[in-house]
């Protein structure tokens, strides 16, 4: 006979380990447990049972792998914690003993650094993981960019979000690799892609975020320490990787000034040819449209018309390469409906580099200047000016400036006629560097357009026709670039009759018309019945000759009996049959959501065809259903319990894409 | 001389108490000359000293009476003492005599009425000088009193105003309140000292009473003198002296010669080697650089930490990730709903609205409701913001991981692939003939093996013959007027053309007189071969006799009677038609004579079973194997297969049916697959499908009935593997069933058909059920007295 096993030494009682007994292993308080999970990325499990993992009661508890506790044991973090919680008391103690500036140079210099370098080097073995996981990290450090700073949120922190969120896009914009936007009425989504991996964030709109009583900002500081390590090795690996110098350099002036991404100067790194041409030295902003020095001006300008050169040259590229572009990947569109789909790359960087190089933008000051600028120059654009209120930096602050080609605009309609030639100078301002229009005027020669139509672009991965985005136009719908049209599925963008299923519209609309007449069919309703009890069955017989497709159908069977029921010369069951099977129809009828009419002769043909054509859907409906049973009676119980829980999720989807068609039928009869 | 004299007038004074009360009142500065005279003439007569400072003393300890009594006199003497009278002129009055005494004593009483009307009349300012000389008044500021009238006044103060009170002298009362009562004068001190004194108060009385003991708690002569030093200040200890003479530990004498004659060391003059060597030790530690000294760290170096300026994955090396790491799960991309400007299809209605706002935040499907906003400007900042990215962080590191395979397959694929059932025609689906005469139910119906005729049996008592493909009535018997027949079974064989009926307690065969004179002849013979047996090899044993009925009935075609005592529910024929079984399932039933075998060629019955079957109660039905020599016998809750030529049990089958109502053999399945299938419908609405190779459970239990089941039959011929059940919810239910020849594969069954069309009436619906012999047909009879054909 073997040994007798113990009881809970081996299997899930000893794989899993409670927190209590967690952070009772490691000797430390629950706050830095919680610290040290995050870090580690170390997240409960739950066992596949409950009852077997816990020793004790069968409460609800939360389990870890044992395995992750013990690995736990040997983080040089225990250390640093370890440290902190001796330093913090003998800060109490020469607190207790009245020593404060021992206790004030204790904190200021005695406090252990935790770099968490090692961690993220551990986490994420390689680049590709990093960025993989990137998703959350931005998410996180977008929002704290834009926190107001508070005591428990430092400003150094924000600032620290700020600077390496700005770095970010500045990769973004560098490497053209930007490619959808979304305005969500939670914030702005944006997805670029780095190195094959799809990376998605979302930015809150520039206001002051409401935060609720229920939110532990020290969380969340725990998440943003670990992600602005991560984000800033990411970004000095992103940045090395385009040749250029990480850190950029940060001119705090001019972000004093509202600069934001004007702040920053990228450096290429390639020190012996870089500074020759000039173009390593990268300043991303146009700022220095802004200096009145005539010698700059003069270089400025220079500039302006070596650009419209290179543009033209760019045009002619762009006209020669349509005939022999055999690099342009081919668009692969599938034959049959029943084939596979495979995912195809919608847009390369040379694509996106080029959708708005050739414009000069001008944003006007009640547009959000941040999301605009930094789509735009992702996107090509290298000219964007704004009002001179929303920031500095701008590429020219005047609003009539004549190289301007675009002008986003947030406001209610303009009139047409106040255009610039006819107002003239007065509609401007005298200040030359920054003139504006006089609200409501008008530059002629520039495309007004409204903000939408630049993520519309973007998405679309081509330029749309701005008159749809004129302001105050109604703007189409702004959809979500994200969701795939899949087959069950409500799809925004075809149109109705694609989707609708065989003979939803025509019942939708006999519905509708039946809505004015319920009246009048459920008087007609008595009469016809009992019509049909006095020749009924005539009547049957009539409708069986028009629509012989129907015979097979077996509740028209009991018919079929009517030779013998006269040879047998019992003719009593007789009427009380026709009845029963008038009765049958009905119920059929307002299964199908159909009204019953039992007179298909009452008078009108055009809704008796209608009538037969829906009875014809019913039935075949009906005869589906059939199958369906007879094949569902064969399975075992489990399976069709897996059946039925599979039905109820695609009956689900099924219904929600229904409403959406039924709302979008309304919407369209009532337009 | 002076101070003598003085001596003596103080002296003079202490002795003629009475005499000088004002002059001895006793002020400071005049004490303090005293004084001064007296040090003065401490040289010249020491030994008087001590006697003026006991004068002195004894004047102080007197002065007390003295003042109490110039109380006692009146007023005066307190004017007098507060009089701006310089001591010296009292003192140079003294020296005069008594008289000027009195005399300045009526100076004082005259002087003071003068003076209180001085302070009434004295005007409220004061007259100062200002610069230019000229007068100027000064007011003084005006103390609003508490007890101006503006001030509420109690319900029982005083409202006379700021009159004086002697104007009240003559009355008993002094005022009035605010509601006009009088208030009354309150008792005089005399009257009170009249009452106290006439009280005595015992020493040491406290007015108090002792918790402890309850009764009135009063001080002993200690504690009284206890607090009596307490009120004094005095140290309250028994025999504590303060001034005890101090006891020196050290003394306060200071010796001029030393203890030891010893000179100091030399080591006290020379610096201390063992310093320098220590000292050397920290000057060569901070000459080598290994002591510095302190400077507080610099400020600046903390912006440099916080920028990563190295690649971290510079020499990078895939991980495989390990194998229960369960990744975080992205966030899903936003939907249409969710755009700021979303199709208007999205747009909630107002119902929708409303339950969005109404349901519990956790309910809610989504975090948000799709909103609509013109145009970008009009977008509000999203108030969860920050709330849902805390939620997400909660959900990283708090929520347990676990992976969750999703079955990404289409529903579809679950389902069996069932053959269509156009593949698996022919089988019954439509009512072909209905045959109507039967009053009450039809109990039994049976197909004749040649497929031409119908026979059936009711609760009318009346056996009727069917053309089956017409629905002419041909021939029917009543047998009985009042029990209902329960079976009508064809024997099986074309050689023959017999009916067996039973009736009640009676079973009776039949020839009908329908068929060819030939077939009808050889028919006779058949029946009537047994009655020759019989009686030649009559023995006493045999329980019952075949008999045969009345001339009535032979006339009829009814050729014999068997009376087997009891009812007879189910009758069932051997293949070869010789043997048939007919089983009692009454509990009344002895057991020994429920199932009986039925020899037609020699008109013999036997029962086989001499005790009851063990457990499963009564037995309910019993059918002879189509090609072995087997009997199953079914009771209620089993079913067993006897070996009639070993005479030996087989086997047992459990249905697991509570009741099992019939049961029938696969026609041809011990033939093709080598193993026996057999159904059994139960009441309990189940019907089982056994092979009895397989397991002594059922293979497949159905359950598509809403009530019990009636019977079950396969079709008889090999060709069409088809079998059906009827149930008391008035419907046939047809399935494919199919055994086939491969050992692996178990028997495939497949519905085909619900056949609707007998209505239910009291509770019963179809009772009986008979294939056609050759044509995928199947009869069925109602509960409604008809019987249906289904083709």
């Amino acid at each position: 006979m073997g040994k007798i096993k113990k009881r809970g030494t081996s299997g899930q009682a000893k794989n899993y380990i409670t927190r209590t007994q967690a952070v009772r292993k490691l000797q430390i308080s629950l706050p830095d447990f919680r610290r040290l999970c995050i870090f580690k990325g170390i997240y409960p499990r739950e066992p596949r049972n409950n009852k077997k993992a816990s020793k004790t009661s069968s409460q609800a508890t939360t389990f870890y792998y044992t395995k992750d506790i013990q690995y736990l044991l040997h983080e040089p973090l225990l250390a640093k914690f370890r440290e902190q919680k001796a330093l913090s008391k003998k800060i109490a103690r020469s607190l207790g003993r009245n020593e404060v500036n021992d206790a004030v140079r204790l904190e200021k210099y005695g406090t252990p650094k935790i770099t968490l370098d090692h961690i993220i080097r551990e986490r994420y073995p390689t680049f590709v993981d990093a960025v993989r996981d990137l998703d959350d990290a931005l998410s996180l450090l977008f929002l704290f960019a834009n926190l107001p700073s508070t005591s428990t949120v430092p400003s150094q922190v924000i600032a620290r979000c700020q600077r390496l969120c700005h770095e970010f896009e500045h990769y973004l914009i560098t490497s053209n690799s930007l490619r959808k936007s979304f305005l969500s009425i939670k914030g702005i989504y944006y997805q670029a892609t780095i190195q094959g991996q799809d990376v998605m964030w979302l930015v809150p709109y520039r206001f002051v975020q409401k935060a609720t009583q229920d939110v532990d900002y020290r969380i969340m500081g725990t998440f943003v320490d670990f992600y602005s390590t991560l984000l800033g090795f990411v970004n000095f690996r992103l940045y090395t990787s385009i040749g250029l110098v990480y850190p950029p350099k940060f001119n705090a002036e001019r972000d004093e000034r509202g600069a934001e991404l004007g702040a920053f100067t990228l450096e290429g790194r390639a020190v012996g040819d870089g500074l020759e041409n000039g173009d390593s030295l990268k300043t991303i902003a146009n700022g220095h449209a802004q200096t009145t020095n005539p010698v700059e001006v003069q270089r400025q300008l220079e500039q302006v018309v070596q650009l419209e050169d290179s543009e033209q040259d760019q045009e002619n590229d762009n006209q020669a390469g349509k005939e022999e572009n055999d690099d342009a990947l081919d668009k692969f569109e599938t034959a049959g409906p029943e084939a596979d789909t495979l995912a195809q790359p919608d847009l390369d960087s040379n694509q996106t580099a080029s959708l708005f190089a050739s414009f000069t933008f001008y944003i006007s000051r009640e547009a959000p200047r941040h999301p605009i600028e930094f789509l735009l120059r992702a996107f090509g654009c290298r000219r964007i000016g704004w009002d001179p209120v929303l920031g500095e930096g701008a590429y020219t602050n005047d609003e009539v400036d004549g190289r301007i080609t675009h002008q986003v605009v947030d406001r209610p309609s303009l009139p047409e006629s106040s255009s610039l030639g006819e107002s003239g100078e007065q509609g401007q301002n005298v200040d030359s560097n920054s003139r504006t229009l006089r609200p409501g005027m008008r530059v002629p020669g520039r495309t007004y357009i409204q903000p939408q139509w630049v993520w519309d672009c973007i998405n679309a991965g081509r330029l749309l026709r701005p008159d749809l985005y004129a302001p105050g136009a109604t703007l189409p719908p702004h959809l979500s670039p994200w969701v795939q049209a899949a087959p069950g599925q409500y799809d925004p963008r075809a149109s109705l009759a694609e989707q609708e299923l065989d003979g939803e519209a025509q019942q939708a609309r006999e519905e509708s018309r039946n809505d004015g007449q319920e009246d009048d069919a459920s008087s007609s309703d008595v009469e016809s019945s009992e019509d049909g009890s006095v020749d009924g069955r005539m009547d049957i017989a009539g409708s069986d000759n028009g629509e012989d497709e129907v015979d097979e159908v077996p509740e028209e069977e009991d018919f079929a009996g009517f030779e013998d029921e006269e040879a047998g010369g019992v003719g009593s069951g007789n009427e009380h049959e026709d009845e029963r099977s008038q009765h049958q129809k009905e119920l059929e009828a307002e299964a199908a959501g159909l009204p019953f009419s039992s007179t298909p002769d009452s008078g009108k043909p055009a809704t008796g065809r209608i009538g037969t054509e829906a009875k014809k859907r019913a039935l075949k409906k009906q005869k589906e259903e059939e199958e369906l049973e007879r094949r569902k009676m064969m399975m075992s119980r489990k399976k069709r319990k897996l059946f039925e829980k599979m039905q109820y999720s695609n009956s689900k989807r099924d219904a929600e894409a229904e409403k959406l068609r039924s709302k979008r039928r309304k919407l369209e009869r009532a337009s | 001389m002076a101070s003598s004299e003085v001596k003596k007038k103080r002296k003079a004074v202490t002795r003629d108490v009475d005499s000088g009360p004002a002059i001895v009142s006793g002020d400071e500065p005049g004490f303090a000359q005293l004084d001064g005279t007296l040090a003065g003439s401490d040289d010249s007569e020491i030994g008087d000293n001590d006697d003026s400072i006991f004068d002195v003393g004894s004047t102080d300890e007197s002065s007390e009476p003295v003042e109490d009594l110039s109380d006692d006199g009146g007023r005066d003497s307190v004017g007098s003492s507060d009089d701006g009278l310089s001591k010296g002129s009292i003192d140079q009055k003294a020296k005069i005599a008594q008289p000027v005494d009195i005399e300045v004593e009526t100076t004082a009483l005259s002087g003071e009425d003068p003076d209180d009307e001085e302070e009434d009349d004295r005007p409220n300012f004061r007259v100062q000088k200002d610069a230019n000389g000229n007068d100027r008044y000064i007011y003084d500021e005006i103390d609003p009193d508490d007890n101006s009238e503006l001030d509420e006044l109690g319900p029982e103060e005083n409202t006379i105003g700021n009159i004086p009170l002697s104007y009240y002298d003559h009355f008993p009362h002094i005022g009035y309140n605010i509601n006009g009562k009088k208030i009354m004068r309150p008792a005089k001190g005399a009257a009170l000292d009249a009452l106290l004194d006439s009280m005595e108060i015992p020493k040491g009385w406290t007015g108090l009473t002792d918790p402890s003991t309850g009764k009135p708690l009063e001080l002993n002569e200690e504690e009284l003198n206890l607090l009596k030093k307490v009120q004094m200040n005095e140290i309250p200890e028994d025999g504590y002296d303060p001034y005890e003479p101090t006891v020196e530990y050290f003394t306060s004498k200071t010796e001029i010669m030393p203890l030891s004659a010893a000179p100091e060391p030399k080591r006290r003059f020379i610096p201390s080697k063992h310093e320098a060597k220590r000292v050397m030790k920290i000057v060569r530690a901070i000459r080598e650089g290994r002591i510095l000294p302190y400077k507080s760290p610099e400020e600046g170096g903390e912006d440099d930490a916080d920028v990563q300026n190295y690649d971290i994955w510079a020499n990078e090396k895939a991980r495989p990730e390990h194998i229960m790491h369960v990744p975080a799960p992205k966030l899903p991309p936003p939907g249409f709903d969710e755009s700021y400007h979303p199709p208007p299809e999205y747009l909630p209605d107002k119902g929708e609205k409303k339950a969005w706002e109404d349901a519990d935040i956790e309910d809610r499907e989504k975090e948000y409701l799709p909103t609509d906003h013109a145009s970008l400007r009009k977008v509000p900042g999203y108030d969860n913001f920050v709330k849902e990215k805390f939620e997400r962080c909660l959900d990283l590191y708090l929520a347990p991981r676990v992976r969750r395979s999703k079955l990404n397959i289409d529903p579809e694929s679950l389902l069996p692939k069932l053959p269509s059932p156009e593949e698996l025609r022919p089988f019954p689906t439509t009512c072909g003939i209905i045959y109507r005469g039967h009053k009450g139910r039809v109990r039994s119906l049976s197909v004749d093996p040649s497929g031409l005729w119908l026979a059936s049996g009711g609760d009318d008592g009346t056996v009727r013959v069917w053309q089956l493909d017409t629905g002419r009535q041909i021939w029917s018997v009543s047998l009985s007027s009042d029990e209902a027949v329960n079976v009508v079974r064809w024997r099986p064989g074309k050689d023959a053309f017999i009916l067996a009926v039973a009736v009640g307690d009676h079973v009776y065969l039949c020839v009908p007189p329908i068929c060819d004179p030939d077939l009808e002849g050889a028919s006779l013979e058949v029946l009537d071969a047994g009655w020759g047996y019989s009686s030649s090899t009559s023995t006493t044993k045999l329980p019952l006799t075949w008999t045969r009925p009345s001339n009535k009935l032979s006339d009829n075609g009814v050729h014999a009677l068997i009376s087997l005592g009891h009812t007879a529910k189910t009758v069932s024929f051997h293949r070869r038609g010789d043997y048939f079984v007919t089983v009692c399932p009454a509990p009344s039933t002895p057991s020994s004579s429920a199932i009986a075998i039925h020899t037609l060629s020699k008109h013999l019955t036997q029962y086989p079973f001499r005790r009851r079957l063990k457990g499963g109660g009564p037995p309910q039905t019993a059918h002879f194997h189509p090609s072995k020599p087997i009997l199953f016998v079914a009771n209620q809750r089993s079913i067993r297969a006897y070996d009639l030529s070993r005479q030996s049990l087989l086997k047992i089958l459990q249905p697991g049916a509570r009741w099992i109502s019939s049961f029938d053999i696969h026609p041809t399945s011990s033939a093709i697959s080598g193993s026996d299938n057999l159904i059994a419908g139960s009441y309990d609405r189940r019907l089982l499908w056994h092979d009895l190779d397989l397991s002594p459970r059922p293979y497949k239990t159905l359950r598509y009935h809403q009530k019990a089941i009636r019977a079950v039959k396969f079709h008889p011929s090999g060709q069409y593997p088809l079998f059906a059940d009827a149930s008391d919810d008035g419907t046939v239910q047809v399935f494919h069933g199919e055994v086939v020849a491969d050992m692996m594969s178990n028997a495939r069954i497949v519905p085909l058909k619900v056949l609707k069309g007998h209505k239910v009436v009291g509770d019963l619906g179809v009772l009986d059920i008979d294939w056609h012999p050759v044509e995928p047909w199947i009869v069925s009879a109602g509960g409604d007295g008809t019987c249906r054909l289904w083709r």
